[in-house]
């Protein structure tokens, strides 16, 4: 079947009243769970599963991926207005939208997110669309030492990430690296850093580190009264509520990266939506024309990141799709449900079930609109929360915090180890150490051993495996650009100066 | 005086058989919990969510059943969590081989099967091993000698040192004298992603997985890990039939209860296993998943425990791990 036909045929599908309200069922669905921390796609679709054995199968996968990238609309909610990363994938947006909040602009950057998200996650669907099969190959292409190559590409970034100082950065990104390093390693079956707890053998959740430094953290630190409580100011009039045409501007550069960089992360199946955005933010932090606005406010900061985690959504159905390879717990639990209503996923599932597949294509740009048209208005009603005072405020981020880690693992211990990093978050944000080199460490650290650690299995222990492949060597001379390229900026300031002062 | 005897002859014989009457009659009162060491999506969360269907499709569990994740420490944490779950009648577990390994491997796993009362198992899963398509090894014995011939040379993607996948590499080296690289993958699609891309040689893989592959041209099947041939691979010999006689624990998936499970209440989940196990439901679910029936009462279970669990430490010990316990 060609594209254009179909995606006619697809359209017919999902267009039918018991579709399109699967549709705005999941998209809705998803929206609150990505708004909701702690609970995630995953565990949602689970719940769900036994109530679409009694569904067309396509309907109810036109649910379930509304559910999945519906989820990544919302996530960007509490990132912005409380600090707490709706989703892991959400985590890169806390660095700017937070402080986008602080400044009054929680609008804007709610509404950039779902512009973002739209933009990015329709791009994704086309390229899901038009090149899925060649691109699957091109994914099979990247192994661990490409893995290796990304993830110390990503790691680079930590120069862009640290501020003032590098060492604080870089030490930052050590403990990070380390936290990434517990429990029980893949290699050896040896337990590392659990302190003798069972908990720790699978090593600590992201979700509960990132929560526990910028939200609790956060708070904690606001609780030293400085001043008699200034409330967040929430500007009136639904113009200031959304982005500006200049923001927009901005931001032409970040949706290309987040839809492009997001989607190309998405296909591989050993990467993420998590690593999608930080990468994302990262690039556009280095290409900026003023970076040193990141981490302060750039709205550039909330488009990229929410623009990835959507079009890796997109990009992760692809090995789904097209090889019956899920990269993801959530794809994991789609090619669950599809062997389960009877499918088989596999290489030849797209040409002997087209109408799921042109179906769930053409759910996936209603979906996105949809979704568009659901959260713009919703940006108002959130930007309100904004208007409680400390009071009530603090005590509700930390309620959220609490509740969301929670949810994620009913385990008392992850709750103790909230308050943990929420003290250690505390102490960073008092020594001046920034936070976002360490969750950098702790998202790529783990990926980035098992990819080195593979890669030297698989030469006997060579390491010109690593600079011997194209692409892996490609992506370690960005990583080294990364790396020098501030350096000689730094050298050239200097020389800069010099010369100002010789003259003067 | 002789009535009072006979009342109370009757009432101590009554008070006698009650319990008796009582225990094989205990049936659950209120939902259950089932608790699996994975988060949603993975094996036995899939299984326990699918078995949870099964029982209310076919109505052979008066309540309702919920799956409770218990995810990390690789079993370590939904087996301290079942430990704790001592006198709660409505709590059972979900077990893989996993749940063996772990506590053998990681002394901070404290909590064994023989803390836990098994209760039934429940299936066998078979695996097969692949290559590509395209790869030049038509027979697991010509892999082995290509790796005879060259020592270290081929690769073979899988799970963690302590995986499946991993014994059946170390046994095989054993056998053999044989020797290939292991390398492992924390997911299973990063594995066959691996073995697609042509960046391992081999690797061992669910059957019902692989099928797809195999259908569309992309892999072929050297050899399975079964007792006898799998109807979707009536053409691929066992291990013993392609000449390697080894001994590898079969993967199970089995039910276990907390501590000191009342005798009545192992017998009400026994036999509503038993009874899961013959409906077509079941059936269907072995059938497309290519899994094998492999039904165990709580005795013989138990049983099966102790046999994998003397066969898993030297296995281990091959691999270089270092047991602790």
């Amino acid at each position: 079947m060609d594209i254009f036909s179909g995606l006619m045929h697809g359209f017919a599908v999902a267009l039918t009243p018991g579709n399109l309200g699967m549709c705005v069922v999941g998209v809705l669905l998803g929206t609150i769970v990505g708004v909701l921390p702690g609970l995630g796609p995953p565990a949602t679709i689970a719940m769900l599963l036994p109530l679409t054995f009694r569904m067309d199968p396509t309907g109810a996968m036109i649910m379930l991926a509304g559910i999945y990238y519906g989820a990544k609309y919302g996530g960007s909610t509490t990132s912005i207005l409380l600090n707490i990363p709706g989703e892991s994938a959400s985590a890169a947006t806390c660095f700017d939208g937070y402080q986008l909040a602080r400044k009054g602009r929680a609008g804007p950057a709610l509404g950039m997110a779902a512009i973002a998200s739209f933009i990015a996650g329709t791009f994704g669907v086309v390229a899901l669309m038009l090149v899925a099969p060649p691109l699957a190959k091109v994914s099979l292409a990247f192994s661990s030492p490409e893995y290796f190559g990304l993830m110390a590409m990503g790691l680079a970034m930590v120069v862009l990430l640290s501020g003032h100082s590098l060492v604080k950065g870089l030490l930052s990104m050590l403990l990070g690296l380390w936290v990434a390093g517990m429990g029980t390693d893949l290699f050896s079956a040896t337990s590392r850093f659990t302190f003798g707890r069972a908990e720790l053998l699978g090593g600590i959740d992201f979700v509960v580190v990132a929560i526990g430094i910028f939200a609790v953290g956060e708070v904690m630190a606001n609780l030293e009264p400085t001043e008699p409580g200034a409330m967040l100011p929430v500007p009136k009039g639904l113009r200031n509520l959304m982005p500006t045409w200049q923001d927009m501007k901005d931001c032409r550069f970040a949706f290309l990266n987040g839809s492009v960089l997001g989607f190309i992360v998405g296909i591989l199946p050993g990467a993420g939506s998590t690593i999608a955005s930080f990468l994302s933010y990262g690039i556009e932090k280095a290409v900026s024309k003023h970076p040193e606005e990141f981490g302060k406010g750039a709205i550039e900061g909330v488009a990229a990141p929410e623009g990835a985690n959507n079009a890796e959504t997109a990009g992760a159905l692809v090995p789904l799709l097209t090889l019956g390879i899920p990269g993801s717990g959530t794809t994991a639990m789609l090619l669950a449900a599809l062997v389960l209503w009877g499918f088989k996923p596999g290489p030849l599932f797209i040409d002997e079930s087209p109408a799921l597949f042109w179906g769930l294509v053409a759910s996936m740009y209603i979906g996105n609109v949809l979704l568009l048209l659901l959260n713009l208005p919703l940006v108002g009603v959130f930007a309100q929360l904004l208007k409680l005072p400390h009071y009530a405020m603090y005590p509700l981020i930390l309620g959220v915090s609490i509740v969301g880690v929670y949810s994620n693992s009913s385990s008392v211990f992850d709750l103790g180890l909230l308050t943990l990093f929420g003290l250690v978050g505390y102490a960073m944000r008092k020594l001046d150490f920034p936070t976002a080199p360490m969750i950098l460490g702790l998202v790529l650290g783990d990926n980035m051993e098992k990819a080195l650690r593979q890669s030297l299995m698989m030469s006997q222990g060579d390491l010109s495996i690593l600079v011997s492949r194209p692409i892996s060597a490609g992506l370690l001379g960005v990583a080294v650009l990364l790396l020098v390229v501030p350096l000689f900026k730094r050298v050239n300031a200097t020389r800069v100066q010099i010369i100002d002062q010789a003259e003067g | 005086m002789r009535h009072a005897r006979l009342a109370l002859a009757v009432w101590l014989a009554a008070a006698l058989a009650l319990p008796g009457l009582a225990a094989a009659e205990w049936k659950p009162t209120k939902p259950i919990e089932v608790v699996v060491h994975t988060g949603p999506g993975g094996g036995n969360d899939v299984l326990a969510r699918s078995i949870a269907q099964m029982l209310e499709k076919e109505k052979l569990l008066p309540v309702r059943m919920n799956v409770v994740n218990k995810p990390g420490g690789n079993g370590a944490v939904a087996a301290a969590y079942l430990k704790e779950k001592e006198g709660d009648t409505h709590t059972i577990g979900l077990i893989t081989s996993v749940w063996i390994a772990t506590p053998l491997v990681s002394k901070e796993a404290t909590v064994t099967l023989k803390d836990l009362t098994p209760i039934a198992r429940l299936m066998l899963e078979p695996a097969v091993f692949v290559v590509r398509s395209d790869s030049p090894y038509k027979t697991l014995r010509e892999f082995i000698e290509a790796a005879k011939a060259h020592p270290g040379q081929l690769k073979q993607s899988g799970g963690s040192l302590t995986s499946r996948d991993n014994l059946a590499h170390q046994t095989l080296q054993q056998a053999t004298g044989a020797k290939w690289a292991f390398v492992s993958f924390p997911g299973g699609g990063e594995r066959v992603a691996a073995l697609l891309g042509g960046h391992v040689d081999m690797m061992i893989i669910e059957p019902q997985e692989a099928g797809e592959h195999i259908r569309a041209g992309k892999m072929r099947a050297l050899a399975q890990i079964s007792d006898h041939r799998l109807p979707g691979y009536a053409n691929v010999p066992t291990l013993k039939e392609a000449g390697f006689d080894v001994s590898l624990a079969p993967q199970i998936r089995g039910a276990v209860a907390p501590p000191n499970e009342p005798k009545e209440v192992i017998a009400y989940w026994e036999g509503l296993f038993a009874r899961l196990v013959q409906t077509p439901s079941w059936k269907k679910y072995l059938a497309d998943n290519q899994v094998e029936e492999g039904y165990q009462n709580a005795a013989d279970f138990t049983r099966s425990i102790a046999t994998i669990e003397a066969e898993l430490r030297p296995q281990l010990q091959q691999a270089g791990v270092k047991l602790a316990r």
